[in-house]
């Protein structure tokens, strides 16, 4: 069948692993943090204007200084400001999470194209980093170890998410207190504090790859940039069954999905667009449908948690 | 149903919500003139277009109120949900997939114009009521969290829609000098469209007037009737429910689906009004008035009667904003506004809502 | 160990004892206008178990509350070792050495208990040296705790040895537990007291046992405080009282701990596992409730009910004992209509109930008092009238429309028969007092004339006036003609109520006699290994 060609004309073309990382390189990015986030029980629909944030001072970093570094510094830091909003709203002063995270997607969608309009920054793509052996190896080396450099940071953020998680104290918290707030406050940790600590975190990654989205691939702002990735990496984390490898390879297979819509038409390959734009949100609602019993949400995901509130 | 104090207590209590509400809403802006003249423009330009935009001048409370009313039909939705502990977050595509049910009925649909628009309503209900209730379903068959899967089914309904608006059989106008260029629906002919009421010079649609009704009908039948009384069990503690013969899937099905069916109309009375895109269905035909629906619910804290002035401020900023261009200032100050105004209105109930706790919890602790 | 300390409170000699571990002073907590402690005084001294008496609402989990950090005290000290220090949280707590052993609400399931042994603690997560510490105390206290399973595998029991070990595990000077027994069977009970005994004196600890039970505080403890109404009543030796001197100092009056004494005790052999529902049949009567052969399974797939026969007559009060989780639950679920059958059958006089038809047993006249009534008995942020009608929503709702009138008419009638003590018909339920709950749901349950009322531990949480008052209307009903199945973990009660008595372990129906043949002893082997 023509799929299957299709799908074989893809596999073997070193473009189109390059165009599914890149694409993908941004999902986990974001996914990274937001799949800590979740771990402590939380949902956070405004990853997206985190992401978007982080993207916003991306440009506005390099604009000033024509540094790419303090320019993802910067977007870490827009990142986390967005992410303090949330965290203060919904973990603090008990407001609905949802809301909270929708209204910030709008306002900070606002504030952005707002700013942008007046301030024009002006900003371009980091430059390559191939690390020499590596990214010779045929069809993936350049797709995983030729990008630009902001793209290696993932190689050092991912081991780093899954230590924090899994061999700290405030790791054991975080999971403590998503699975089972009253257990957790009882032995004196402060729940929603770890929460809030968490949302910083998805802060800080989100923004990071809000700013690895601008120097690393785009190049130029504009508030069409990240077009439901945040969304997409959120879904990514729940496709994954809230594990940092289910996480990841969400975002690959996402990512891949997704680039599709360019490498195809690419090799000749007409295809049904919105049918590859909903491909990640329909396979993610058939795993959860199709995997209900075998994979779990933290126990107290998106339930906000009140001492005394069952 | 239930107050927690005491009536005496409670004129002062709402002297102290009224005072909460305006306290914040000032202090939202407050800040949003900062931000405006920090940025070099003027913000009593800002605030005059605002309300010249949506009140002032001729004919905009008129289309205020048009504006108003998707918000409203989603927000009594979502309270509809939301009285059962559901938590409905697709509005946004069960709005679209209402208004495509809509189209749909409108192009196709033969006889007499007051058939079709009464049919053309009563599709987008449908079409609401369907999508949200795939999340329904799955929620109560698989267990599958539906706040998860309202939220995925917004993205598939608008390239559903999309994919819709690209083929003539579907939705896409098979007039060619309109199909080629755009992705557009067949206009609904002049008498398949709500009949327009004008009052003291303004012009709104028939609409107005139906989700008026409608949201009086839903505050009565929540609180005078058992609907409302099953729906709250549910919500509250579904064990006590089940034992007494009060099916928690049951209503929470029907719950579900009503919140998406009244999402739905919100789509097919934007449809029919004319006020969004001149009675055809495009790409993007929602706006994002599903999620701002999605905020008025909540700033209304499940009081349906709320949804009333809390939608109108919400419309009044969008209708205001369309006059902002002359002032130079970027549109999307507005954008600004409204986030800053709604998580403004947020710290109020948030606050109020931490002390009542407080003092419940006293209350109960010092009777164990 | 024997610290002098130069801190003398009480004047005379210095030498005499080294201060007590902990020292409460005038400590006190009021919510609103309750005191719910009033200038409480208190002494743990290492090498006892001090065992801390009163009824609901009297203070001491308070007490116990504000030691470990729960609760911030409004007035008093706290002292350790004679010098004052101030706990505000539970961490505070720890670091002085105050540890609880608490009762279901710290562990989390998902983890592993050596990861839930962890928790709460502030050190470095080094995972070999708290694995190594957790089998060092398992063994050392007999405990048997596996320190790489998964919380949510491990049985009741089972989890509360592994709260212990996460208390002993901070190497606390002063060890709280909290009605540690109400999930325990009787010799797990045992096992209990025999580590706290070793904890107590090999290291000298001190432990304080909050409990209402009499048998157990005589049993396990060396000194007694009685509290009432938020104060100290009583302080003794517990060599030198009895169980009647305490009933009477926790109540104040003397108490009527039903016809316990008076019975003759006979000593036979019973048929231990399942009764047969033939056997279960001792004369022609009809029964009003049967139930035969009933197996029911968890979502785990554990089988909660194993083939469960029982026959309940009109008139009489049946006992059903049994240590908590052998199946309680499951029955109480499906006779409430809220659990479905794998097999068996429901008979309610003779008719056979599908319990798929939820809604449909209680339309029928089987009326429920449910064990945790915030669970499932009441709708705590519903108004009394609205609880009030769940029974018999036409009252309330004629053609769905509502008819306050006639509801709130309801609900008063019923408030004054049951003197429920409440704001009126529109006050929240949340602002009645447990007592007074469950006479909302008594209300509720028995006013339509029900055929049988099940009452799942119906005097839980209760104060002595209130546990009068429920005993007292189980009696009336099976007078007027109900059939009463009391399912109780408490062996006073089910000896003082019942016409025929039954035992519950692991989801059968293993031993069945009238009351004439049940005493104490037999009982309670019966319901901690299913035969004597």
């Amino acid at each position: 069948m023509g799929f299957l060609e299709a799908i074989w004309d893809v596999m073997s073309t070193e473009s189109a692993y390059t165009a599914a990382t890149r694409f993908a390189a941004v999902l986990v990015f974001a996914a990274v943090g937001e799949w800590v986030a979740e771990r402590s029980g939380t949902l956070n629909i405004s990853v997206e204007a985190m992401v978007l944030s982080g993207a916003f001072a991306g440009a506005m970093g390099y604009s000033w200084t024509k540094n790419a570094v303090v320019g993802i510094l910067l977007g870490m830091l827009a990142g986390l400001i967005v992410s303090f909003v949330q965290a203060q709203m919904s973990h603090r002063l008990t407001a609905d999470q949802f809301v909270v995270g929708l209204t910030l997607n709008i306002l900070f969608l606002g504030i952005t194209s707002f700013l942008y309009a007046e301030w024009k920054p002006s900003s371009r793509v980091a430059s390559k980093f191939a690390i020499p052996v590596l990214s010779k190896i045929p069809l993936v080396g350049k797709a995983l170890f030729g990008q630009s450099w902001p793209f290696l940071l993932l190689y050092l953020l991912v081991p780093f998410a899954w230590w924090l998680v899994y061999r700290t104290r405030w790791g054991l918290e975080v999971r403590a207190v998503g699975e089972n707030p009253q257990a957790a406050d009882v032995s004196g940790i402060d729940v929603n504090k770890r929460r809030r600590e968490s949302i910083y975190f998805a802060g800080l990654c989100s923004g990071m790859g809000g700013a690895y989205l601008l120097l690393g691939q785009v190049g130029r702002f504009d508030d069409g940039i990240v077009a439901g990735r945040g969304f997409i990496a959120l879904v990514a984390v729940i496709f994954g069954g809230w594990t940092l490898r289910g996480t990841i390879f969400g975002c690959l297979l996402f990512g891949s999905v997704l680039s599709f819509r360019l490498t195809l038409p690419g090799l000749g390959y007409e295809l049904n667009t919105e049918l590859m734009s909903s491909l990640p949100f329909l396979v993610t609602i058939v795993a959860m449908t199709v995997f209900a019993h075998r994979v779990r949400p933290p126990g107290s995901l998106a339930r906000p948690f009140v001492r005394g509130l069952k | 149903m239930s107050s927690l104090v005491s009536s005496k207590s409670s004129v002062k209590r709402r002297g102290e919500i009224v005072l909460l509400y305006a306290f914040s809403a000032l202090g939202a802006l407050l800040l949003s003139a900062l931000i405006v003249e920090a940025v070099g423009a003027n913000w009593s330009d800002v605030w005059n277009a605002l309300l010249d935009g949506s009140l002032r001048k001729p004919g905009r409370w008129g289309r205020t109120l048009g504006s108003a009313v998707p918000m409203a039909m989603v927000a009594v939705g979502t309270i509809i949900s939301s009285k059962v502990g559901l938590i409905n977050i697709g509005q946004e595509g069960q709005m679209l997939v209402g208004a495509a049910f809509g189209a749909y009925v409108g192009a196709h649909m033969p006889g007499p114009g007051p058939l079709v628009i009464v049919a053309v309503i009563i599709g987008g209900f449908i079409g609401g009521a369907f999508w949200s209730g795939l999340a329904g379903a799955l929620r109560y068959w698989r267990n599958v969290p539906e706040v998860l899967t309202t939220l995925l089914l917004v993205t598939i309904a608008a390239n559903f829609v999309g994919y819709g608006l690209k083929n003539t059989w579907l939705l896409l106008d098979p007039d060619a000098a309109v199909g080629n260029r755009t992705q557009v629906s067949p206009q609904l002919p002049p008498d398949s469209r709500l009949p327009r009421i004008d009052l003291f010079g303004n012009n709104f649609s028939l609409s107005v007037i139906i989700s008026l009704m409608l949201i009086i009908l839903i505050s009565w039948m929540l609180s005078q009737t058992i609907v409302g009384f099953r729906l709250s069990v549910v919500g509250q503690n579904q064990k006590v429910g089940k034992r007494f013969g009060i099916s928690e899937v049951k209503q929470g099905f029907m719950a579900m689906c009503a919140s998406g069916g009244f999402a739905g109309l919100a789509g097919s009375l934007m449809l029919t009004s004319g006020d969004f895109a001149k009675f055809r269905l495009v790409p993007g035909f929602t706006v994002n008035l599903g999620w701002t629906g999605l905020l008025v619910a909540l700033v209304a804290r499940e009081k349906v009667m709320a949804v009333i002035p809390v939608a109108l401020v919400f419309a009044g900023l969008r209708t205001g904003s369309s006059f902002l261009a002359a002032t130079g200032v970027e549109r999307r100050v507005t954008d600004v506004v409204q986030g800053l105004l709604v998580l403004a209105l947020l710290i109020p109930p948030a606050v109020l809502f931490i002390r009542d706790r407080r003092r419940a919890l006293a209350q109960v602790e010092s009777r164990t | 160990m024997n610290e002098l300390s130069n801190s003398s409170t009480s004047g005379g000699s210095v030498f005499t004892e080294p201060p007590p571990a902990v020292t409460a002073e005038k400590l006190s907590k009021r919510y609103g206008s309750v005191r719910a402690c009033d200038e409480v005084d208190i002494e743990l001294f290492r090498g006892e178990i001090h065992g801390i008496l009163g009824e609901n609402g009297a203070g001491k989990s308070t007490l116990m509350k504000m030691l470990i950090g729960l609760v911030l005290p409004d007035g008093g000290s706290i002292l350790l070792d004679g010098k004052p220090v101030t706990i505000r949280d539970p961490l505070d707590a720890s670091e002085l050495g105050i540890g609880m052993v608490h009762q279901h609400f710290s562990l989390v399931e998902a983890l592993t208990v050596w990861e839930n042994v962890a928790l709460g603690d502030n050190s470095k997560l080094d995972r070999n040296k708290i694995r190594n510490r957790v089998t060092e105390l398992s063994k050392q206290y007999g405990l048997d705790v596996n320190p790489d399973d998964r919380v949510e595998d491990l049985p009741v029991g089972m989890r509360q040895r592994v709260e212990l070990i996460k208390c002993l595990c901070r190497d606390p000077s002063v060890l709280i537990l909290d009605e540690p027994t109400s999930v325990l069977t009787p010799e797990e009970s045992e096992q209990l007291f025999a580590s706290l005994r070793r904890v107590v004196e090999e290291e000298d600890r001190a432990v304080a046992l909050v409990s209402h039970r009499l048998s157990e505080i005589l049993q396990a403890t060396d000194r007694i405080t009685i509290m009432r109404h938020g104060a100290v009543i009583e302080r003794c030796l517990t060599k030198d009282t009895d169980a009647n001197s305490l009933a009477r100092e926790m109540v104040g009056r003397d108490v009527d701990m039903g016809s316990t004494s008076e019975v003759k005790v006979k000593n036979e052999s019973f048929e231990d596992a399942d009764i047969s529902l033939e056997d279960a049949r001792r004369d022609k009567k009809d029964f009003v409730l049967e139930l035969k052969d009933i197996v029911t399974s968890s979502s785990s797939g554990v089988r909660e009910l194993d083939g469960f026969n029982l026959g309940i007559e009109t008139g009489e009060i049946f006992g059903l004992a049994g240590v908590e989780g052998n199946g309680q639950s499951a029955l109480v679920e499906v006779l409430s209509g809220l659990r479905t059958v794998s097999s068996g059958s429901v008979f309610l006089k003779r008719e056979k109930i599908s319990s798929n038809n939820f809604g449909r047993l209680a339309n029928k006249g089987v009326a429920v008092i449910p064990e945790d009534r915030h669970d499932s008995g009441v709708v705590l942020d519903m108004s009394v009238a609205d609880n009030l009608l769940f029974s018999n929503l036409e009252e309330g709702y004629r053609y769905g429309l509502l008819n306050k009138a006639r509801k709130d008419k309801r609900a008063k009638e019923l408030i004054e028969k049951f003197e429920i003590i409440c704001a009126g018909p529109d006050a929240p339920m949340w602002s009645l007092s447990g007592g007074n709950q469950q006479r909302v749901v008594l209300a509720r349950e028995t006013s339509d004339k029900p055929l049988i009322l099940v009452a799942s531990q119906p005097t839980r949480g209760l104060d002595v006036g209130a546990i009068e008052y429920m005993t007292g209307q189980l009696r009336d009903l099976a007078k007027s003609g109900v059939g009463v199945l009391l399912i109780s973990s408490e062996l006073d009660e089910i000896l003082s109520l019942s016409d025929r008595v039954g035992v519950i372990f692991r989801g059968k129906l293993a031993a069945l006699m009238d009351r004439e043949n049940a005493d104490r002893e037999s009982l309670g082997l019966l319901m901690g290994r299913g035969e004597v």
